[in-house]
């Protein structure tokens, strides 16, 4: 059977991230050249989706912006899943104690509201593309934790981890070489949503002045930007904001394929 | 190998359940003992223990498994993976079941060959390729970069006879090695169990609930009930002067089987 969102999703992202790595090939103009002959240029020819209210070429500032909101969205779901894999893990297989202390954990955690609490973080330690990624990866890895839990848990009394202590292999390399390769297919399907997840608080926090800074292009703060100009200029709103739909749509179409595709 | 008045017992509802009840017997060296019994006798049990190999609600709380001289029972969890693969191997009951899915039954052999001989990939596979020659396996090229479900259940057990000999045990415990198996698949890898144990020399602990294959086999033969070992003697011996009714019972089922 043909697996239609997973490829629709893989040709999106494809497109989009190829955009993302050539940007400097493909944007016309250098996105942050301030050019005060021409403000506010509805799309055109010269300009494609127009100018923002400094002469700034939009399409360009969105190209340049796929790189800093692809990125962040990567290593933030990197690092969530990395945490969420390995306490995940640890609870899991050790049981007991030790997962009870973890689960509590992620219920403490999962009781803030995220975003507040990112919100917080992020005013305290200062508003940087780093400090975001590393924020957003860190308080959202307690879904990937509970999934792994789940796995390893109905993963460990196989059979064939009872054969694996047989043969004289240490508890540590059970976990990495054996249950965790076994548990990585749901991992990934929800890696691939939290992607779209990540992108989307990124726009939050930099809509709301706590994300990327000006002059660096986030999908999220050239709409902060647009917000002031909405009724004269619509073409600053709009394509950001499809940019971050087109970018959702596509990583959810590709856990969306890959969930079929590992038929669960 | 001696193992005396080992006791495992489970945790339930907060109270020790015991489960092996002082088992206590030895095997020579080179010598085949069968343990025999019933299902939930605490055969397995009984074999994992041995290693320490238990479930997380299970404890032993009393006895000793001495293997040439030394307690394994008291040594430490690291002096333990040790000895396990390479001193102390196990086959279990559904070959398939007991090998991982998703690598390469190859993959698998070569694991316990680099966890215990120090050797690089290249060198591991190599004798992957003799091991699968070994345990009989007429392409073992094929077979050695097949995912276990693409293989039958005996062709599985022998790549997992082929794990379990690869760094040469002293001991082998198969625990029911064949009772998954079709009978004359089972008749295949019982002999090729003897023609390696002739060539390698190992003793071997083998568990069954089958005497017709515990006849055949076996040097002596313990049989065990609700977690004792009840009666432990020569194969004559136990079928010509059965002293206790439970293995009275084994061989009555097992005489009734045959004039069927």
């Amino acid at each position: 059977m043909q697996n239609k969102s997973l490829n629709i999703g893989i040709l999106i992202i494809g497109f989009l991230t190829i955009i993302a790595i050539l940007a400097p090939l493909v944007s016309p103009f250098d996105p942050s050249v301030i050019d005060q002959d021409s403000l506010l240029m509805p799309p055109s020819l010269k300009h494609f989706l127009g100018t923002d209210t400094l002469g700034r070429d939009l399409f360009s500032r969105i190209v340049f912006g796929a790189r800093i909101s692809l990125g962040i969205g990567l290593v933030a779901v990197g690092i969530a899943t990395l945490v969420g894999l390995i306490l995940g893990a640890v609870a899991g297989f050790y049981g007991g104690r030790i997962d009870g202390l973890i689960m509590r954990f992620v219920d403490i955690m999962l009781c803030f509201p995220t975003f507040y609490l990112i919100l917080a973080v992020a005013a305290i330690l200062g508003p940087s593309i780093f400090n975001i990624m590393i924020i957003v990866g860190l308080t959202s890895w307690m879904g990937v934790a509970r999934l792994v839990r789940g796995e390893i848990l109905s993963l460990k009394e196989r059979e064939f981890i009872q054969a694996e202590k047989s043969i004289g292999a240490s508890n540590l390399r059970i976990i990495i070489r054996h249950l965790i390769p076994n548990a990585i297919g749901p991992v990934l399907v929800s890696a691939t949503l939290g992607i779209g997840g990540a992108i989307l608080l990124e726009s939050g926090l930099s809509f709301l002045g706590l994300g990327v800074q000006p002059p660096t292009p986030s999908w999220g703060n050239i709409l902060i930007e647009s917000k002031s100009t909405l009724g004269v200029a619509w073409w600053i709103t709009v394509f950001p904001g499809l940019a971050i739909l087109t970018t959702i749509l596509g990583f959810n179409l590709i856990a969306e394929g890959l969930k079929k595709k590992m038929g669960s | 190998m001696e193992v005396k008045n080992l006791k495992v017992e489970f945790f339930s509802n907060k109270s020790l359940v015991p489960v092996i009840d002082g088992a206590t017997f030895f095997i020579k060296k080179d010598e085949i003992l069968v343990l025999a019994g019933e299902s939930g006798s605490g055969k397995t049990l009984t074999a994992l223990s041995i290693t320490k190999i238990l479930p997380n609600n299970a404890i032993i709380t009393a006895g000793s498994a001495k293997f040439m001289g030394v307690d394994l029972l008291t040594m430490d969890e690291k002096a333990l993976t040790d000895i396990r693969g390479r001193e102390i191997a196990y086959i279990f009951q559904e070959p398939t079941s007991y090998l991982n899915p998703v690598f390469t039954v190859g993959d698998q052999i070569a694991e316990v060959i680099m966890l215990h001989q120090n050797k690089n990939k290249l060198d591991a596979f190599n004798e992957v390729k003799e091991l699968l020659s070994l345990v009989k396996i007429k392409d073992p090229q094929r077979v050695l970069s097949s995912y276990p479900h693409q293989l039958s259940g005996g062709m599985n057990q022998r790549v997992f006879l082929a794990m379990a000999l690869a760094c040469k045990p002293k001991l082998l415990i198969a625990d029911e090695p064949t009772t998954a198996l079709d009978v004359t698949i089972e008749a295949q890898i019982l002999q090729l169990l003897l023609d390696l144990k002739k060539t390698m020399g190992f003793s071997l602990l083998f568990i069954t609930h089958n005497l017709s294959i515990a006849k055949k086999i076996a040097d002596r033969i313990c049989v065990m009930c609700k977690g004792k070992i009840v009666e432990e003697g020569s194969v004559d011996k136990i079928f010509d002067t059965p002293e206790h009714f439970h293995t009275r019972e084994l061989i009555n089922a097992y005489e009734k089987i045959g004039r069927l």
